[in-house]
């Protein structure tokens, strides 16, 4: 089941002889449950590509479907309440709010619209993630992969279809890299959620179901890793 | 770059709109000191001009004979000084000059310097004997003029002769009270003094101090090396309390309370601009931290603020105390527009070096002295805090936000206020603040509505009454004298004694007449009852009076000469502003009732007034008055007295608006502070946490949330800031209403609801104001950028 379809995507910055064009007419699409890595150097307009899929940026032309639903054609407001109920985001610097509590930060998108949290889903999460002595700390009370997980479960707590991943082990050792990993591929082999990661490191790639590299804004797909 | 300093200039054009917002703190509390300052100093030479103009310039009377008096002029503190004496100052004694009473004055030619309301309009201050100066009303009265020779009857039927050598100005008494006047030299009047009384002249003599001179020091000293005792001893208190100089207690307790205000306003100033300067270098932590990962000393680093600080200091001392002295003129001018004449002596672009120093001094040292602790807190920052990218530009939090009472947005909000202990008490302590420096100054309303009576606009320009309050002026002169065109309205009040028949006895009730200007004036003052009904002749009001029996709707039965009514209580008055006999209210000491003209004839039969009184318009000359004057003489006949207010309602109207004009500028300069600062700590606390708002709208918060956001942490310090100035401003206004009010006044302190709804409503204003230039820049913010380069 087609889950994302990015048609004919296009991103400039700047004007002129400045002109930079971060995302050059990218067109793929990715099937529910499915595990897709960007990979590319610095500057070769993977994470402008993510934020335009993500509905963060906008982009000057071209498509991007989500269960069926434009998201560049929605206004401001409407794309917010979307993203937060159909795209969980991870970041590569986590993007906690440092006054909520871990639980508070992983129901954080369940709050914005005014909903209960479901416990056992809440209480299911914090175990995948191991976090359960951990739920009454502050954000600064953590290390830096147990941040990266409470990020994860934030983006996973509202069943997102997909999950949008940029660096995400980009700031952590190679063991908590690991146990993000980890966590990623349950989310889309346990729970069939789509999930979209940019790395620079190929080696984290050997789980991804399909690869892709981004080269000046083009974007090719190299196959998959566990093919 | 020369020197890693120059990395300031670099840095501040980084982070232009932290700073700009810090350098608008700066300003405001420099503007805040400032005009607070200049505006008191502006306000003191304005009373002080006033009182010279009304009370004159000495600072110090002392009772004293001849020898004391020569002793006196030399010694070395005394710049100044004119002896003076008077005779027949009740006018009751028996000087006649033709057939009028006559106030005699002699004194030292230096008189006028020190008096400017005694000034000679035309002539000289007699030289010779023989020879006197008389004032304008004298001489219009007597039909006399320099040159001529004036005829003073004394009481023992003596006549002497005096040849007029000058005019003087009437001043607010003489006007007053229509009394003719006349000055000789001490020679003159020791002379007549001597022959009259039998006894050496009493003198007064006046004395200026040097500047600088501690007169209070000064005036024992005289007193015990010249044997004057304390009881001739008179001190001009306005003039020395504007100076500092005075020993009255309640002058003392009026400093006292001047002090309080002074320090409060420094402490607002102080406030505003460490809460600012906190914030802004608490903002830039990671920056610190990468310049001490660099090899800057944490010295360096403390350098480094410290210079920003002064950089700031560069533009916004210079500009806040230039808004301040700006905004000074400006009310200064106001002044002057408001009461020409009274204010030509105030400078309208004078320069208040208190005001001026006082703002630049709290504004330099604060900021200096506030950047001393977050200059080292930059310099304590662990460089691996830096690289880690674990400084936050926010401080970490220490508890968790409270989810379950509030939304999660609002609960951010009021986390994000409350938050940090320090941050939240210079917040709200700073919001408080406005409220106590509100409550404080508003006290000030309160004495000065006590100290000097508003002119009413009922108060009559020229006051006109027959002597034996008989109702023997004219009806229709009322009328006539309105068609002048430089009177803007005349109106009479006939007046009658009746007796009040009650259960008890009978009381003695005056009874007046007012036309219909005259109830439309009063009817401010109704207590109880229909104003209408007394107004169209049903009834009567009756004054106020403790114990009175009267009650609005019951009926009276009064007797007036032979005849007795019954006429209904139409309702109760506070107050009867008007006279209505020979200048004092000159009843029966009874009850007072007012009543329409109509219902007056036919009570007393009478038609004609006791009382006239005229306004006129706006630059009456003298001798249009004096024209007005001699129609109404001819219209009235004998037995008819004046009394010329203009002089003394011109005082009045003066005192009170210069006083008015600066204490609500006061209120309006602190309200509007409370409004700018409300703005900028709420746009500081935005711009600070934008990084944390962007990462907030990625992971699906909408704007219309992040507002409430904000909301939540501005509604949060306006709470607590209420609560805080509440808390401590209410004791404070307390306080100062008892030592400015109570202990004069006996009025008891009452909750200053109004006072207190003005400020709150102002805060509030500025609360949804200041939330709408953050939403405006939320609904802006590129998410992508927001959390990408912050």
């Amino acid at each position: 089941m087609e889950i994302l379809k990015v048609d004919n995507l296009r991103k400039a910055y700047g004007s002129g002889e400045a002109k930079v064009e971060a995302v050059r007419g990218v067109s793929f699409s990715m099937q529910k449950g499915e595990f897709g890595a960007i990979v590319g150097v610095s500057g070769s307009g993977k994470s402008t590509l993510l934020n335009c899929i993500g509905g963060l940026d906008d982009a000057d032309s071209g498509k991007v479907f989500l269960n069926g639903r434009d998201i560049l054609a929605m206004g401001e407001n409407e794309r917010t309440v979307f993203r937060r109920q159909n795209i969980g985001f991870i970041f590569q610097s986590f993007h906690l709010i440092p006054e909520l509590d871990v639980e508070q930060n992983i129901i954080f998108p369940l709050l914005l619209d005014h909903r209960k949290p479901d416990r056992e889903r809440l209480e299911e999460i914090l175990e995948v993630l191991g976090l359960q002595n951990r739920r009454r700390h502050l954000p600064g009370q953590l290390s830096g992969g147990q941040q990266q997980r409470v990020a994860i479960g934030r983006a996973l707590i509202t069943r997102p279809s997909l999950v949008l991943a940029d660096e995400p082990t980009g700031n952590l050792d190679s063991q908590s890299s690991q146990d993000v990993m980890d966590l990623l591929c349950k989310a889309s082999r346990h729970y069939q959620q789509t999930v979209l990661m940019i790395t620079h490191n190929m080696d984290l790639t050997f789980v991804a179901d399909r690869v892709f590299r981004v080269t000046d804004g083009t974007l090719e797909e190299l196959g998959g890793a566990r093919q | 770059m020369r020197d890693y300093l120059d990395l300031v200039k670099v840095s501040a054009k980084q982070h232009k709109r932290q700073s700009r917002m810090t350098r608008l703190c700066i300003v405001l509390a420099v503007f805040l000191v400032t005009v607070i300052f200049s505006m008191a100093d502006m306000e003191m030479r304005s009373q002080m001009a006033q009182a010279v103009k009304s009370d004159g310039s000495w600072h110090v009377g002392f009772g004293v004979d001849e020898e004391q008096g020569a002793l006196l002029a030399a010694r070395p503190e005394v710049e100044k000084m004119a002896r003076y004496g008077s005779l027949n100052y009740h006018l009751q004694d028996g000087y006649l000059l033709g057939s009028f009473e006559t106030g005699i004055c002699g004194f030292d030619r230096e008189l006028l310097d020190i008096f400017p309301a005694a000034e000679i309009i035309e002539g000289d201050f007699p030289k010779n004997t023989g020879e006197t100066v008389i004032n304008e009303l004298a001489g219009i009265k007597l039909g006399l003029g320099i040159g001529d020779t004036v005829t003073l009857t004394t009481p023992q039927g003596e006549q002497r002769e005096y040849r007029i050598t000058g005019i003087a100005k009437d001043t607010a008494l003489t006007a007053q009270h229509d009394a003719c006047m006349m000055f000789l030299n001490l020679e003159d009047f020791g002379q007549l003094y001597r022959e009259d009384t039998g006894e050496a002249r009493e003198l007064v003599a006046f004395v200026v101090f040097h500047p600088f001179c501690n007169i209070q020091k000064a005036t024992e000293e005289i007193c015990g090396r010249l044997g004057i005792g304390q009881d001739m001893v008179r001190q001009n208190v306005k003039v020395l309390a504007l100076m500092f100089q005075s020993r009255d207690p309640y002058m003392m307790g009026f400093y006292f309370v001047a002090a309080i205000l002074a320090a409060l306003v420094m402490i607002a100033g102080i406030l505003m601009i460490t809460s600012s300067m906190n914030s802004n270098i608490a903002r830039r932590t990671e920056f610190f931290g990468m310049l001490r990962c660099l090899g800057a000393t944490g010295k360096q680093v403390v350098r480094f603020v410290r210079k920003e600080a002064l950089d700031w200091c560069k533009s916004a001392v210079p500009a806040g105390t230039l808004v301040g002295v700006a905004v000074t003129w400006s009310l200064c001018g106001m002044l002057r527009i408001l009461s020409p004449g009274l204010f030509d002596g105030m400078p309208v672009l004078g320069l208040s070096l208190p005001g001026m120093g006082a703002g630049a001094v709290t504004g330099l040292a604060t900021v200096l002295l506030a950047a001393k602790r977050p200059a080292r807190r930059a310099a304590g920052v662990s460089p691996l805090t830096a690289v880690s990218g674990n400084a936050g530009t926010v401080q970490a939090a220490k508890r968790a936000a409270n989810t379950r009472f509030f939304q999660v947005d609002t609960a951010l909000g009021v986390h994000h206020a409350a938050g940090s202990r320090k941050n939240f008490l210079l917040v709200a302590g700073s919001f408080a603040f406005s409220i106590i420096l509100f409550l404080s100054f508003s006290t000030a309303i309160d004495f000065m509505y006590h100290a000097i009576t508003p002119l009413r606009p009922s108060a009559p320009d020229y006051y006109v009454y027959s002597a034996d309050t008989s109702n023997s002026i004219p009806g229709e002169l009322a009328a006539q004298l309105g068609e002048y065109p430089y009177v803007k309205r005349a109106f009479g009040r006939s007046c009658g004694e009746a007796v009040w028949q009650t259960e008890d006895g009978q009381r003695p009730l005056t009874v007046i007449s007012y036309d219909g200007q005259q109830f439309q004036w009063a009817k401010r003052d109704l207590l109880e009852g229909s104003f209408r009904d007394a107004a169209e002749g049903r009834g009567l009001l009756f004054a106020y009076h403790e114990g009175s029996p009267a009650i609005a709707g019951d009926c009276v039965s009064i007797v007036c000469g032979e005849r007795s009514f019954e006429i209904p209580v139409a309702g109760i008055l506070g107050d009867v502003p008007f006279s209505y006999g020979a200048d004092r209210n000159a009843g029966s000491g009874g009850e007072l009732a007012i009543c329409s003209e109509g219902l007056f004839r036919e009570l007393f039969g009478e038609e004609g007034y006791a009382v006239l009184d005229v306004q006129f318009t706006p630059g009456v000359t003298d001798a249009q008055v004096l024209e007005l004057r001699r129609r109404i003489e001819s219209g009235c006949g004998e037995g008819i007295a004046f009394s010329d207010k203009r002089i003394s309602n011109r005082e009045v109207k003066g005192a009170g608006y210069s006083l008015a004009v600066f204490l609500y500028g006061f209120l309006a300069v602190i309200a509007l502070i409370a409004f700018f600062n409300i703005m900028n700590c709420i746009a500081m606390s935005v711009s600070a946490r934008m990084r944390e708002y962007g990462a907030m709208r990625a992971v699906g918060m909408t704007a219309r949330q992040l507002v409430r956001m904000v909301r939540g942490e501005a509604v949060t310090y306006t709470i607590s800031g209420v609560l805080l100035g509440c808390l401590a401003g209410l004791p404070l206004n307390r306080l100062l209403f008892s030592a400015l009010v109570t202990e004069r006044w006996g009025d008891a302190w009452e909750l200053p609801g109004r006072e207190l709804l003005i400020i709150l409503a102002v805060m509030a204003c500025a609360v949804c104001l200041a939330v709408r230039g953050p939403a405006k820049q939320i609904r802006r913010m590129s998410v992508v950028e927001t959390i990408g380069t912050q």
